[in-house]
Formats: structure tokens, C-alpha cells, sequence
């Protein structure tokens, strides 16, 4: 745990500073195969210090975290601040003060996660997966777990000590068509908290693993999709990306300014009255999220930030200067990912809440499209443009659930796609799997519910 | 940071390891940000590294810290070779074997701070005179400076001291209430004598996005040809490591060439190589991270597949030739073909300059949209398009090249051409 070096200095800070301590720490056994290609560990950590003056800021980073390298990152990142100062010369006043009591440490492990148990689980789902999964080509099981500790010292708002820790297991089945190609499924299982909170026995799993690979054998004697504009039920998995991509990265303060579609958008309808959507801080629907943040590093004790209410964009996500900009209150979405890294604007926990209809009575009412379930990857624009791989998927005729579909790809203008929304189910999951990237990886949670709406699918 | 590594590889040995490797490294980075058009950032990062790898009967474990001091080495060395008892022999793992030694020199001659931030002061003044529609959502210049030792217990010691710029920036074109697609370019160099703006592709990404506010869907759906830029890299040459080269299509036994080698694989024009010692990439690597000296390395001659991208460990494990390197500069060899020319045998397709697809799998098979990407019509780039999907085959267009550009783009990462291939399908929303 980290030893408390930085309080001490807080004498020294002459203008806006924030102090932070921080180490995160990763292992991970991969199984390639049967063959075991990574069994590893790491711990990088250090100090960093971030001083604003004029409108802008000094930073500085040392991976030694002594009382010694304490005094000289702050130094190091008071000179860097004063360079700026006086050269760029904004002339902005001092950020506003944040007001905020102390968070104390919650949730650190007694004793290190033993890499044996990541060993042994990472075994046991690839033996499952042998003697379960017949005719596959490969198959790959990661077990993973990254613990993020961070000390925060600041000159105003909250004082913290945070802790957060993620376990994940990876699942990658693939498979040959009869026709020579490979197709692939992947599924994550997890989430916040401490390896052997999540995976201590893999027969907990099989159910999952039967699924993947019912879905797999599906696919492989999938059909490709007929390209062009379909009436589509988004499983909610695709919908929490859809939100965390899509939407929020435009609702982004920082950019906003600098130029995303959400800027004239304020306050102005950008999707169907069953659309709302929320940045929730810790605790969502009476329960803890699935990533929660109390302070984020800047010292702002964190709140929901409510982005779309009933189809109205009604707030971005800001830090401390953000909101100054904007003449609203910050709510806590400035993280950094390593000690090395500087506060961003950053996802939470971003969701389109749950509606009212049954997912049941959803796929029933499509005469001709599609069902679709995960997605791979997404990316989004500063319009709103989206785009999304999509591994699994079916048809869906005359209300059923039809033939598996290949690879494809999904696209659209996120505010015109959500105008098109006319259900949204009563149910919702949360994906915690993987990095949002903007600049530094980061740790995000996402979810929904499932939608019905118009969506541009891409055919072969 | 020999002694250091040398320390590490003693306890490593005196804790039981059959063979062992380490790379430690220090550096700093300085580094200026910019956010929507303003100067927001000065970082000074001073960093550690120490990366352990050990072999125990067979079994691996590796351990990854940033300090370097005694005691940090010592606690990561015990932790490093209780991971290795825990896992499973592989005959395929192992270290490099003994070559000469070597130091590499790749400094440049210091840091000049003055010089980085007037360079970009300069470049935001001349975008906000030249280019007023052009946002900077967000730009870096930065020094970087190092000094990186590998070492195994089979001998092996060689150290890299680097140091490098590198400078680029996101942005869109914003004009009332229309805003561009974003692009972004960055550029890895090795002094400061040219203005950022007019480094590569810089000037032209920049006018193609201030072009792009005004866009159009493409009409219907067609199959025809496509001019891919040296800005789309990842598109085409990354893919193809991704699906065919690398370890992990090799290991699973996914990657449809797995039995293609000394075959012809591609279209004759395509000579596609990674040659970190190339004149204009910049600070390219200098040793492998499994610890061989890094050499260029041909993937694909004339369309025959002369190597794939394997570690030790995958080449071991395959049976196939180990890469010279670790595949991070690409190098695609120019054409005869002026781009001009390649234009003007477009009777309709796209120029794509920036492409958001979803990860290939095994098959190939590619798909995705076609971001601040131009209508060719009659062999002139017309307008701008939005919400353009294009897929194809990767095997397959490779096998048709219609033609690869005389001309090259170098940014310090990369040296690669424009490229025209056919049987790609386009679609409108």
C-alpha cells in the first residue's frame, strides 16, 4: 500500500496543485492453445505533480516515490508552469475552489492475488473448453487482473486515497467454415473487484462457454449480411458501446471545444423521447457500479452527469477547467490512467437507461432485419459518425430469430440513429471488459438496454 | 544501465533461473500540449524501466517494474522466478544466443527547448492564418531521450542511447455549426528544421478536411477501385501482419498463408518490408525484443512471402524463420506509377485517407468505413463523402494491384506509397 509522502508538502503549494501518488499493477497467464505465452506480472508506479497558473499547466512525473522525489517532481512541475505562464500568457484567473472531505481508502486486498489461482483458473476453462468445444480451429484464455492505487493530494476538493481493482477472464474460440475461412467469438467475464472474488472454479462458467460456443458453430454456417438500411434490435451489450463511443465521447468538454456535433447540440433534441442518458459516478439503480469513482484526480467528489433526458442533450462531462468554460459545476470526470499521465476528461460509467418494452416482444415485431449482439471493436468521430464491428449477430424474419451472420460492420450519425429508437427493453447489462483510448488507455464501464432502431449494416 | 542489467542477471542466476534476460531503461520526455487551438500543457517525465524474463526448466516467468534500484530488483527477481515455477515447460522458449555486442548511438544532438516550442507556436500561428477553419483538438511536441541495455545470460549485451522529436496533432475543420470528420498525423524527427505544418502529409490532410465540411453520401453500391493514402497505413499493412504474420495467426495455425512461404502470395508490385535501419525512420529500434540485433526485414518480394513476423518464441514454436525485427517501420517499396496517373485510370471509386473498420479476423475479410475519404469521378477527386462503407478481401485485392504510386510519404515511422486496388465494394448509406 502506498505510504503517505505527499501531505506533508501540502505547505509548499503556491498556486492550484494537485500531488499524486499512484502504482498500478497487472498479471496475466495466457493460454495460446494449451501453450502458455504470458505468465507475467508488473508494477509501475510513481509521483506526479500538476500546477496551474495563467490558464495553464505544468506537469511532472518521476518513477522514485521518496520524500526526495516528492519535492522534485513538484518543483519540476512549478517551473514547468511558470515557463508556460510566462510565455503563452493566457492570463486567467485561479481555477475555482472545489470544495470536498477527505475519501479514505476502501477495498485493498489483504495479501497479493497468489498467480497460481490466475494459473489454475486459465487451465481449467482451457480443459473445459477441450472437452466441451468439438471442431474448433484455436481457442485462447487469458486471465487478467489490474489493480490501480492512487494517493491524491490537491490544494482544494477532496484528499484521497482510491482504490480499484478489475479481474477479467478472456474467451477466443475459432473455427473453419466449409469453405476454408475462420470465424471467431470472443467473451469477456468479470469485473471490478479482486480475482478471487470473480474466478475461483471454471465449472462456474460452463453455462458461458456453451453459449460462446453454440453461437460459434452458429456462425460457422452463418450467411453474410444484405448490405444497406435495416430495422434492428441492438442487444444491450451493443448498446453500452454504443453509448460509451457513439455518444459520449462527443459530450466530452473538452471536445466540444474543440468541435464536436454535441456543441450546438445543447439543449436541443438528438434522440427519441426513450432516450436517456447518464454518466453515473459509483452507484446506479440502488447498486455500485461495475467501475465506480468517488474523487476523480482533480479532488471533485464524483456525480452522475446527466447527458440525454428524454432525448434532450442536456450537459457534458467536464473537468475543473471544462466547467469554469462552461459556467457549470465539475462532477468528477478528470482521470488519468498511469502515475505519468495528466487528469482527461473521462468516462465513468455511461448508460442508456433501461425503457419499458421486452426484448421478447421486440424481436417479435421485426418483420425482416436483425439481432445484433457484441461487438468487437467501435470507433466514433467528432460527428457523431460511429462505426462497429459486429461478431455476432443473427437474422431476424418474420419475428424469429433466424440464420447466423459472418463478420459485419454497423455505421450511422450517432444523434440521427437515436432518433430512430421507438423501443428500448426493460432490462440492461454492463460491459467492463475492455480500454476506452483517447490519448491514455483507460478503465471505463458501459451499458444499456437493448434498442429497436434503423442502422446502416454492412454487407461483403 | 549495464550494471544494472548485469546486476539483475546475477540474482536472476543466483535464484535459480537456467537462463535469463533483462532490459532496463531510463529516459525523459518533454512534452508540449496543445487543446483546441491553445497551448494547455508542459510535462517532464523522468522514467525507469526493468523488464525481467526467466527460465526455469523450461517454464517462463516475466516481471515488469519501473525502479531500478537494489532493492526493487531483488524483490522483482524472487517474484519473477516464483511465476516461472508456477508455469508450464515449453520447449519453444528461450533467449538469444551469443552475437557480438554492440552499443548504438542514436542521439541527435540534445534537446532544444526553445527551438520545440517556437516550432509550435509557429505551427498554431500559421494554422489560425492559413487555415482559420482548422480546429487543433489536440496537438504533442515532444523530446524524448534514452538509454536502454539488454542483456541474457548467454552474453548478450547490447545498449541503445536515443533521442528523437516527435510532433502531430488531431483535428477537424469546424465552421458554424458543421464540423469536419477528425484526422491526425503524427511525425517522429530528427531535428527541427522544417515547420510543422509542412511536414508530410500535414498540408494536405488539412485542406482535405476543411474540404470535407461540405460532404456527400455515395450513391448506390459499386464495385470498382480504391486509392488508399499513406494516412490509411493501418487499413492495408497492419492487417496484414494482424491476420497472416504474426505469432498469433502463426501459433493458432489461423493465417490462411501458414503454409504459403517462398510462395507468391500478392500481386508482383508489392515488395513489403519493415527496416527500422532505413535513413528516414527515426530513432528506429536497434535490438529485438527477444535480444537480436534488429536488421530489415522483407514479409513479402515481388509478391512472394519471404518471411513471417515471428518472435523467437513463435519461430520455435512454428518451425519457421525468426523476423529480423520487430515489425514497427513499415516500408512498402514505390511504383512505377505517378500518382497522378493512378488518378486518372479512376473512373469512379475513393481516395480514402482514413479508414474505421472493424478488426479483421482470420478470413481476411475487411470492412469499415471510409473516413475523410474523396468521390474519384472520371479521374479527378471530386467531393467529399460521409457514411461511405467499403469491404473486400484482403487476399483477394492483393492479387490485383492496379498500381502502387512512385511516390512516397515519409513521416519517421514509415516510409510507404499510395496504393490502387480494384474489386473493392463501396456502398452509400
Amino acid at each position: 500500500m502506498l505510504q503517505d509522502l505527499l501531505t506533508a508538502k501540502k505547505a509548499d503549494f503556491k498556486d492550484y496543485t494537485e500531488l499524486r501518488a499512484q502504482v498500478n499493477s497487472t498479471q496475466q497467464v495466457t493460454l495460446l492453445s494449451g501453450n502458455m505465452t504470458a505468465n507475467a506480472q508488473s508494477a509501475t508506479g510513481g509521483v506526479a505533480a500538476r500546477v496551474y497558473k495563467g490558464g495553464t499547466f505544468g506537469f511532472a512525473s518521476a518513477a522514485a516515490y521518496n520524500h526526495d522525489s516528492v519535492s522534485n517532481v513538484l518543483k519540476a512541475a512549478t517551473d514547468n508552469a511558470i515557463f508556460m505562464d510566462s510565455h503563452v500568457k493566457k492570463g486567467k484567473p485561479p481555477l475555482p475552489v472545489v470544495t470536498g472531505a477527505k475519501m479514505d481508502l476502501r477495498k485493498f486486498p489483504s495479501e497479493p492475488i497468489n498467480q497460481k489461482l490466475l494459473i489454475d483458473f486459465a487451465k481449467g476453462l482451457d480443459e473445459m473448453i477441450v472437452k466441451k468445444c468439438k471442431n474448433l480451429s484455436s481457442r485462447t484464455v487469458v486471465s487478467n487482473c489490474l489493480n490501480m492505487e492512487k494517493l491524491l493530494v490537491v490544494s482544494d476538493g477532496a484528499d484521497s486515497h482510491f482504490y480499484q481493482p478489475r479481474a477479467m477472464a478472456y474467451v477466443i474460440m475459432t473455427a473453419e467454415t466449409k469453405d476454408g475461412d475462420q470465424v471467431e467469438l470472443f467473451k469477456a467475464l468479470g469485473g471490478f473487484g479482486h480475482f478471487d472474488e470473480h474466478f475461483t472454479d471454471p465449472s462456474a462458467y460452463a453455462w458461458e462457454i456453451d453459449e460462446l460456443y453454440e453461437h460459434l458453430m452458429a456462425k460457422r454456417e452463418g450467411v453474410f449480411a444484405d448490405a444497406g438500411m435495416k430495422k434492428c434490435i441492438i442487444h444491450p451489450d451493443l448498446a453500452g458501446m454504443l453509448a460509451h463511443e457513439a455518444v459520449g465521447h462527443t459530450v466530452e468538454a473538452d471536445l466540444v471545444l474543440g468541435g464536436s456535433v454535441a456543441g450546438p447540440n445543447l439543449n436541443k433534441q438528438v434522440a427519441s423521447e426513450l432516450v436517456s442518458m447518464t454518466d453515473f459516478a459509483h452507484t446506479a439503480f440502488g447498486k455500485t457500479c461495475p467501475l465506480p469513482v468517488y474523487v476523480d484526480d482533480e479532488g471533485t467528489p464524483a456525480e452522475d452527469a446527466i447527458l440525454i433526458d428524454k432525448g434532450i442533450l442536456k450537459g457534458y462531462m467536464h473537468n475543473k477547467e471544462s466547467a469554469r468554460h462552461f459556467g457549470v459545476t465539475p462532477q468528477g470526470n478528470a482521470r488519468a490512467f498511469a502515475f505519468s499521465d495528466e487528469p482527461l476528461i473521462r468516462m465513468r460509467n455511461t448508460v442508456i437507461l433501461p425503457g419499458q418494452s421486452k426484448l421478447d416482444d421486440m424481436i417479435a415485431s421485426v418483420e425482416d432485419g436483425y439481432y445484433l449482439i457484441k461487438t468487437g471493436n467501435g470507433q466514433a468521430d467528432s460527428t457523431g459518425e460511429f462505426m462497429f464491428s459486429v461478431d455476432l449477430s443473427y437474422e431476424i424474419k418474420g419475428g424469429k430469430i433466424g440464420k447466423a451472420i459472418r463478420e459485419t460492420t454497423i455505421s450511422g450519425v450517432a444523434f440521427e440513429m437515436l432518433k430512430t429508437v421507438d423501443m428500448v427493453s426493460d432490462d440492461m447489462t454492463w460491459d467492463v471488459a475492455g480500454f476506452c483510448g483517447k490519448k491514455q488507455p483507460m478503465t471505463c464501464s458501459m451499458g444499456g438496454p437493448a434498442l429497436r432502431c434503423d442502422m446502416n449494416i454492412g454487407g461483403r | 544501465m549495464k550494471d544494472i542489467a548485469n546486476y539483475a542477471l546475477q540474482v536472476m542466476k543466483k535464484a535459480g533461473a537456467d537462463k535469463a534476460a533483462c532490459t532496463a531503461g531510463q529516459g525523459r520526455k518533454d512534452e508540449f500540449n496543445v487543446e483546441a487551438n491553445n497551448f494547455t500543457l508542459l510535462r517532464t517525465n523522468f522514467s525507469d524501466s526493468l523488464h525481467l524474463k526467466v527460465l526455469v526448466d523450461g517454464k517462463k516467468g516475466t516481471t515488469t517494474i519501473n525502479k531500478l534500484d537494489k532493492d526493487s530488483i531483488d524483490k522483482a527477481v524472487e517474484e519473477c522466478v516464483a511465476l516461472a515455477k508456477q508455469g508450464t515447460p515449453d520447449e519453444a522458449e528461450d533467449i538469444a544466443p551469443l552475437a557480438t555486442n554492440k552499443d548504438f548511438d542514436q542521439k541527435i544532438g540534445g534537446f532544444d527547448a526553445a527551438k520545440l516550442f517556437s516550432r509550435s507556436q509557429e505551427f498554431l500561428t500559421q494554422v489560425k492564418d492559413e487555415m482559420p477553419k482548422i480546429m487543433i483538438e489536440g496537438m504533442t511536441a515532444e523530446f524524448n531521450s534514452g538509454c536502454t541495455t539488454y542483456a541474457n545470460s548467454n552474453g548478450v549485451c547490447f545498449t541503445n542511447e536515443s533521442e528523437s522529436y516527435n510532433a502531430g496533432s488531431s483535428f477537424n475543420a469546424v465552421e458554424g455549426d458543421k464540423t469536419s470528420s477528425f484526422n491526425y498525423y503524427y511525425s517522429a524527427l530528427a531535428n527541427l528544421n522544417t515547420p510543422f505544418i509542412d511536414l508530410g502529409m500535414t498540408r494536405t490532410l488539412f485542406e482535405e478536411s476543411v474540404r470535407s465540411l461540405t460532404p456527400r453520401g455515395f450513391d448506390g453500391k459499386h464495385v470498382g477501385k480504391i486509392i488508399v493514402t499513406p494516412a490509411a497505413a493501418d487499413m492495408l499493412w497492419h492487417t496484414i501482419f494482424g491476420c497472416f504474420l504474426d505469432d498469433f495467426s502463426m501459433i493458432q495455425g489461423t493465417s490462411r498463408w501458414k503454409d504459403a512461404l517462398n510462395t507468391k502470395v500478392t500481386d508482383s508490385k508489392l515488395t513489403l518490408r519493415t527496416s527500422p535501419l532505413h535513413p528516414l525512420i527515426v530513432g528506429g529500434e536497434r535490438v529485438t525484443g527477444d535480444g537480436f540485433e534488429s536488421v530489415n526485414q522483407d514479409y513479402i518480394k515481388e509478391g512472394v512471402l519471404t518471411s513471417f513476423d515471428l518472435s523467437l518464441y513463435a519461430a520455435n514454436k512454428t518451425g519457421k524463420p525468426r523476423a529480423g525485427n520487430n515489425a514497427w517501420s513499415l516500408e512498402v517499396l514505390p511504383g512505377d506509377m505517378p500518382y497522378a496517373d493512378m488518378l486518372k485510370g479512376v473512373d469512379r471509386g475513393i481516395l480514402i485517407n482514413r479508414f474505421s473498420g472493424a478488426q479483421p479476423g482470420p478470413s481476411g475479410d475487411v470492412s469499415g468505413v471510409a473516413k475523410n475519404s474523396f468521390l474519384i469521378e472520371n479521374g479527378t477527386v471530386t467531393d467529399a463523402l460521409v457514411e461511405t462503407m467499403v469491404s473486400f478481401n484482403l487476399v483477394d485485392v492483393l492479387q490485383n494491384i492496379v498500381g502502387i504510386s512512385r511516390e512516397v510519404n515519409a513521416d519517421g515511422y514509415g516510409v510507404l506509397p499510395w496504393i490502387c486496388l480494384d474489386g473493392v465494394t463501396i456502398s452509400g448509406a
